[in-house]
C-alpha cells in the first residue's frame, strides 16, 4: 500500500482521527483541535483521501445550512495509523538510554 | 469604520472566486471549506480561514494550468459534456470587455496619451531608442522641427533645436543659422558651447558673445574650459594656476573683473515657451530642457576654485610685503565674484569667498575701520550659513531629495508597464482560445475558466494601470501646461527631476534613485531575461492548457 508522506502536521491530523477512527470529523473541528489553519489541514486532507486513508461524505445538519464534508479514516487508514504509532512508540524505546529508568 | 460582517462576507466572495478558477477535480473540497465558514466563530477568523483556503484551491489551480494531465477534467454524463455556459461566463465575459473598453478609453485623453509615452520612455535607453549607431540621440521629431524651422526662417525654433540635439556639429550649425537669422539670438552660443565644449567654433563664437553681453563673465569661463579641454588631450593635465597659458589667466581674470553672470535661463524658457506654442509641441522630453546640460561650463566651477585659490595665495604675499590696499582689491574682486555665483556653484569656492572675507575683515581691523571690520565678519558668517545649507541641501539629494517626484515617476513607469503586461497576457488568451477553438466566431469560443480568470485579472489589472498611470500623471501635464501657456515656471524644476527619473528603467533602480545601474547591457540583459522567461512560461501554459479538452468517460 503506498503512504503519504508523513509530516508532524499530518501525524497531528492523524492522531485526532485514531482517538475515535469509526467517528466522522468536520474540518473545521479539526482545525480547532490540531491548531492547523485552513491552508495547511485542507491539503493534509486532500492527501489523505487521495492515497484512500481517508473517506468523506456530506451530511445536513440543519435545515437551511449547507451540508457538511466529513472525513473518517479507511480501514487501510487505520491499519496504517496504527501501525506508524506503533513504530514510533518502539523508535522512542530503543532510544531510551539505560540509566533513565526501567530494566538495564 | 469597516462593517462587522464585512470581513466574513469578503472571505465568502473570496473562496467563491477560487472554487470557480478551481480544477474539477477540487470542487468539493472548495464547496467543503466554504460550507465550513458558516461554523467558523468570529468574522476574521471566518476571512483568515477563506484566505487560506482560497490559497489551496489557487494552487492546484496553477498546478492544473503547468501540468494538466494531474488535475484532467472528467465529464461523468454526455449531458453534463453539452450543458450550456452558466450565467457567471457570460458576466465575466462581459466585465473583461468593459475593463478593456475603458482602459481604451483612456486613450482617448491627450493627458493620457501623453502619460504614456513618459512611461515608455525608460525603455529608450535599454532598447538604445533614437540613438543611431555612434549613440547619437537621432529624434525625429527634432529633425522634422529643424527642417520646418529652416524652411520658415524661424530662428527661434533653430536655436531650440540646437540647444537639445546631441550631435555637435549639426548643433553648431544650426546655432550658426539661428544667429545668421537674428543676431538677437547671439546668446544661444554660450548654451551649445557649454553642452558641447569640443565644438571648434567656440574659438569664433566668444569674441561674439563678449560683444553680445559685454558685462558677463560667461563667455570668458567658456574660453577657458576650452583651453582646459585642449590641455586635457595632452599629458598635461594637472598644470598648475600659475603655469596655465597668458589666455586662461586673461579669460579667468577677465571672469573675475565681470559685474554678472548670466547664463541665460530665462530666455531659454522664454524661447522655449515661444517655440512649443508656434509648433504645438505636446512632448515634455522635447519642450523642456535638460537644467543638468546648461548653466556654468564643466570646468567653471573647478576654475573659479583654482583661480581664486591662487589670487587669495598672491594677496597674502602683498599683505606680507605691507601692501594691505592691492590686498585688498583683490579679495574684493574675489568676494565680488564669489557672489555672483549661483548657491549650487558657489559651493565650490565657498572657502575661498570666507577666507577672502576674513581676510578683509582683518584688514579693516589693521586700518582702525571697526564698522567696516564688523561687516566682513558678518558676512563671513553668512558664508559659512549659505555653504551649511549648500551642504544640507546636497545631502537629502543624495539621499533621493524630494520623494515625491521619485514616488511618482516609480508609479508612472510601474503602471506602463503592468499595462504592457496585462494587454500581453489578454492577447495570449485571446489568441490561445482562437488557436485552441480553430474558429474567431464568439459563439464558438467557449473559454474555460481558468482562461477566464487569467483575462478577467489582467483586464482589471489594465483598468487600474491606466487609472493609476493617469492620476499620476495628471498634476505634470498641469504644470506642463501652465508653463506653456503663462510661462509660470513655478515648480518646473519638480517637473525636470520627474522627467528624469522617468528616464531611468524600472529594475536598474535598487531603491527609488539611491542606485542605478549605469550599463544599458545589465539593465537590457536582466529585462530581456525576465521578457523571455514571461513569454516561455506563458507559451508553456496556454500549449499545456490547449492540450486537455474536456473527455467524456466511457460509462455507458
Amino acid at each position: 500500500m503506498k503512504a503519504p508522506r508523513l509530516s508532524p502536521q499530518t501525524l497531528r491530523v492523524l492522531e485526532r482521527f485514531v482517538e475515535r477512527p469509526t467517528a466522522w470529523r468536520y474540518g473545521y473541528e479539526l482545525s480547532r483541535e490540531t491548531g492547523l489553519k485552513s491552508g495547511t489541514l485542507y491539503p493534509i486532507l486532500m492527501r489523505l483521501a487521495k492515497f484512500s486513508l481517508l473517506e468523506t461524505k456530506w451530511v445536513t445538519t440543519e435545515d437551511g445550512v449547507p451540508p457538511r464534508h466529513t472525513y473518517r479514516l479507511t480501514p487501510n487508514g487505520v491499519v496504517l495509523v496504527r501501525a506508524t504509532f506503533a513504530n514510533s512508540r518502539s523508535a522512542l524505546k530503543a532510544r531510551r538510554p539505560a540509566f533513565s529508568g526501567g530494566r538495564a | 469604520m469597516i462593517p462587522a460582517a464585512a470581513p466574513r462576507s469578503i472571505a465568502i466572495a473570496l473562496l467563491r472566486f477560487a472554487i470557480w478558477i478551481a480544477p474539477h477535480d477540487t470542487l468539493d473540497w472548495g464547496h467543503a471549506m466554504l460550507n465550513e465558514l458558516n461554523h467558523v466563530e468570529g468574522n476574521w477568523s471566518a476571512l483568515i480561514w477563506s484566505l487560506g483556503g482560497a490559497g489551496v484551491l489557487a494552487k492546484h489551480a496553477i498546478v492544473a494550468l503547468i501540468l494538466p494531465g494531474t488535475h484532467r477534467r472528467t465529464v461523468s454524463t454526455a449531458s453534463e459534456l453539452f450543458e450550456k455556459e452558466g450565467p457567471m461566463r457570460k458576466i465575466t465575459l462581459a466585465a473583461i470587455g468593459a475593463c478593456v473598453v475603458a482602459s481604451l478609453l483612456f486613450f482617448l485623453a491627450p493627458v493620457f496619451r501623453q502619460a504614456f509615452q513618459v512611461s515608455l520612455a525608460q525603455w529608450h535607453e535599454v532598447l538604445h531608442v533614437g540613438f543611431d549607431t555612434d549613440g547619437q540621440n537621432v529624434d525625429p521629431a527634432l529633425t522634422a522641427l529643424a527642417k520646418k524651422a529652416e524652411q520658415n526662417h524661424d530662428g527661434e525654433a533653430l536655436a531650440f533645436v540646437a540647444v537639445r540635439t546631441s550631435n555637435q556639429s549639426e548643433s553648431a550649425r544650426l546655432a550658426d543659422e539661428a544667429v545668421h537669422l537674428d543676431t538677437k539670438l547671439t546668446w544661444i552660443y554660450a548654451l551649445v558651447a557649454v553642452r558641447h565644449p569640443e565644438i571648434p567654433a567656440i574659438d569664433r563664437w566668444v569674441p561674439e558673445l563678449q560683444k553680445f553681453d559685454s558685462q558677463n563673465a560667461l563667455p570668458y569661463l567658456i574660453a577657458a574650459e576650452k583651453i582646459d579641454i585642449d590641455q586635457i588631450k595632452t599629458p598635461d593635465v594637472h598644470r598648475p594656476v600659475d603655469a596655465q597659458s597668458p589666455a586662461w589667466q586673461a579669460a579667468m581674470a577677465a571672469a573675475f573683473r565681470s559685474s554678472k553672470l548670466d547664463a541665460y535661463p530665462n530666455r531659454l524658457k522664454q524661447l522655449d515657451r515661444g517655440v512649443v506654442l508656434r509648433y504645438r509641441i505636446d512632448d515634455p522630453f522635447q519642450a523642456l530642457e535638460d537644467p543638468y546640460l546648461y548653466g556654468l561650463p564643466s570646468y567653471g566651477a573647478w576654475d573659479s576654485y583654482r583661480y581664486a585659490k591662487s589670487l587669495i595665495e598672491s594677496a597674502g604675499t602683498l599683505e606680507s610685503r605691507g601692501d594691505r590696499k592691492d590686498a585688498g582689491e583683490i579679495y574684493l574682486s574675489v568676494a565680488r565674484f564669489g557672489q555672483l555665483l549661483e548657491p549650487d556653484d558657489g559651493f565650490f569656492i565657498s572657502r575661498e569667498l570666507k577666507e577672502a572675507y576674513k581676510r578683509l575683515a582683518a584688514t579693516s581691523a589693521k586700518d582702525g575701520n571697526s564698522a567696516e571690520a564688523a561687516f566682513y565678519a558678518a558676512l563671513t558668517d553668512h558664508v559659512e550659513q549659505v555653504a551649511e545649507k549648500q551642504r544640507a541641501t546636497w545631502r537629502s539629494r543624495s539621499r533621493g531629495g524630494n520623494s515625491v517626484p521619485h514616488w511618482n515617476a516609480f508609479l508612472i513607469r510601474l503602471a506602463g508597464l503592468s499595462m504592457l503586461f496585462c494587454g500581453g497576457i489578454l492577447a495570449i488568451c485571446a489568441l490561445g482560445l482562437v488557436v485552441r477553438r480553430r474558429s474567431v466566431a464568439l459563439s464558438a469560443l467557449r473559454p474555460s475558466r481558468l482562461t477566464l480568470a487569467l483575462a478577467l485579472t489582467s483586464a482589471i489589472g489594465a483598468l487600474l494601470s491606466s487609472a493609476v498611470l493617469f492620476v499620476s500623471y495628471w498634476p505634470y501635464s498641469q504644470l506642463f501646461q501652465r508653463f506653456v501657456s503663462t510661462g509660470d515656471d513655478f515648480h518646473l524644476s519638480e517637473l525636470s527631476a520627474f522627467l528624469g527619473d522617468t528616464q531611468v528603467p524600472l529594475g536598474s533602480q535598487f531603491s527609488l534613485g539611491s542606485w542605478y545601474v549605469g550599463s544599458q547591457n545589465v539593465v537590457f540583459c536582466f529585462w530581456f531575461a525576465v521578457t523571455i522567461l514571461c513569454v516561455l512560461a506563458l507559451l508553456i501554459g496556454v500549449l499545456r492548457h490547449v492540450q486537455t479538452r474536456p473527455r467524456a468517460t466511457t460509462t455507458t
